[in-house]
């Protein structure tokens, strides 16, 4: 082989290597995420406020993840992962809670944190913190300045969930469920970013901590809020 | 063949490239930690930056050895053609270069462990008898720090609160797979095992914020498991710890 010939295959290999690799980073950074993105409603008595409900159920029944609750229909869930908030607003967030639980494996999340006044309401009533024995999940968002190139503010928000101990009187998709616990929060978002949140209840079973499964999977128990 | 002027004129220019290689790879290992290396707040990491520097300068001119030897084999002893080339002498066979490379690489070695274990003995953490103690839980994808508070309350945070000058001790623990607790501007790292406590010390000697971040892979959300750790006047930190609400 001429040295010239053996010059041309190694750019050429050089080349198609690192075009492999722009494509492969090109196509991660451009992917959709697996759902659209639950938007918040722009409140229309409340300037600079809107609304963003979310649900939590014991199962994937309620409809969110297809047909009999798509591939895993026994896994805990909230029926939207993906969150979307125009920036330098107030989220007034709400979360129907329709699943039980137990004991917290960290009291630190039976605290209400970063939301305004560090509270919460749970069925009009409010709280600063729970009993950690009586928690079914947890709604912890967290963002840091500087990850994805994010410009927004920091944040990390921990609201603890009520367990629901109702008997079953609602159907939604092909699960039923109690009446719902009803906890209403608010916290304000700078400007743009991308904040990640999940459940922080060990509620996913099966691993260490309980933390596999449902936990440790897109779709069920952890999603992003993305500020626009 | 070529004779014995012409060796040594042609040795000439790899000793000047070795020579300018290692002034290269010594200003590199002088001034690249400053722009590449986290702000050190602690004597820990203060000790860990200069080790990496006085290494990176000892290892300098065996790097450029290597490195001035082989552009200088790529210049001078290119074989062309497609003929297989006569073998040269063995570099083996010469007592004096055997002999230099060994005390070379036992002087060196010797060296680094000698700097090592004083870096060592001069990082005095660990020494105090009364540290402040925080107990250090990372759990997926969280961290939090757990404090003793007034009367024997425990204090919780995300972030992580220290006061400058004195020694703090880390319990660091994990509630469910193997985290790993690192601030690099203290230049502490540990693992956080479940069901066992690691013992780390620092003491913080700049007031500031610094970063806390796990470095074992732990599942969907490792990369945003971070926080923020503050180094607080004495005073600050008291007052920070006093606001708190006590958690039992």
């Amino acid at each position: 082989m001429n040295r010239t010939k053996a010059i041309g295959i190694a750019l050429t290999s050089v080349l198609l290597g690192g075009g492999a690799l722009a494509l492969a980073g090109y196509s991660l950074a451009s992917a959709t995420p697996h759902q659209t993105a639950q938007k918040c409603v722009p409140n229309p008595t409340k300037v600079g406020h809107c609304t963003l409900t979310i649900s939590s159920y014991p199962d994937s029944l309620a409809g969110g993840h297809g047909k009999d609750g798509g591939a895993h229909p026994d896994w805990v869930s909230y029926l939207n992962q993906d969150l979307s908030v125009p920036a330098n607003t107030v989220v007034d967030m709400v979360v129907n809670q329709y699943d039980g639980g137990e004991v917290l494996n960290n009291i630190f999340f039976d605290q209400v944190m970063g939301t305004i006044g560090n509270v919460a309401k749970y069925d009009g009533v409010t709280l600063s913190k729970v009993a950690p024995d009586h928690v079914g999940h947890t709604f912890t968002l967290r963002g840091y300045p500087g990850l994805n190139g994010q410009s927004g503010k920091r944040i990390f928000l921990n609201v603890p969930l009520i367990a629901n101990e109702g008997e079953n009187a609602v159907k939604i998709g092909s699960g039923e469920y109690p009446k719902p616990v009803v906890i209403e929060f608010s916290f304000k978002v700078g400007s743009k970013g991308v904040y990640q949140w999940n459940c922080e209840y060990p509620c996913g079973s099966s691993r260490v901590g309980q933390f596999g499964f449902a936990m440790a999977s897109y779709g069920y128990m952890a999603g992003t809020l993305t500020v626009e | 063949m070529t004779n014995s002027n012409d060796n040594k004129k042609s040795l000439k220019s790899f000793y000047w490239l070795w020579a300018i290689l290692t002034a290269l790879g010594i200003a590199v290992s002088l001034y690249a930690p400053g722009y590449l290396m986290p702000e050190s707040m602690s004597q820990t990491m203060h000790l860990s930056v200069l080790t990496m520097v006085v290494f990176s300068v000892a290892a300098a001119p065996v790097a450029a050895g290597v490195y001035a030897a082989a552009l200088y084999i790529l210049r001078n002893w290119t074989h062309k053609g497609d003929s297989v080339p006569a073998a040269g002498p063995a570099f083996r066979e010469s007592g004096k270069v055997v002999i230099t490379w060994t005390l070379t690489s036992v002087l060196l070695t010797v060296f680094l462990l000698i700097w090592g274990l004083g870096a060592l003995a001069a990082d005095s953490a660990g020494s105090t008898a009364n540290p402040l103690v925080v107990k250090v839980v990372g759990q997926q994808w969280v961290w939090s720090f757990e404090y003793q508070g007034q009367n024997g309350t425990t204090v919780m945070s995300n972030d992580l609160y220290l006061p400058k000058g004195r020694e703090v001790l880390f319990h660091v623990t994990s509630l469910d797979v193997t985290h790993g607790f690192w601030a690099p501007q203290m230049g502490t790292q540990v693992d956080a095992n479940d069901e066992t406590i690691t013992d780390l010390h620092v003491t913080p000697n700049k007031l500031g914020t610094f970063d806390v971040r796990c470095t074992q892979f732990c599942g969907l959300n490792h990369a945003f498991m971070v926080t923020q750790g503050h180094v607080l006047t004495p005073s600050a930190f008291t007052t920070w710890l006093n606001a708190q609400p006590a958690r039992s």
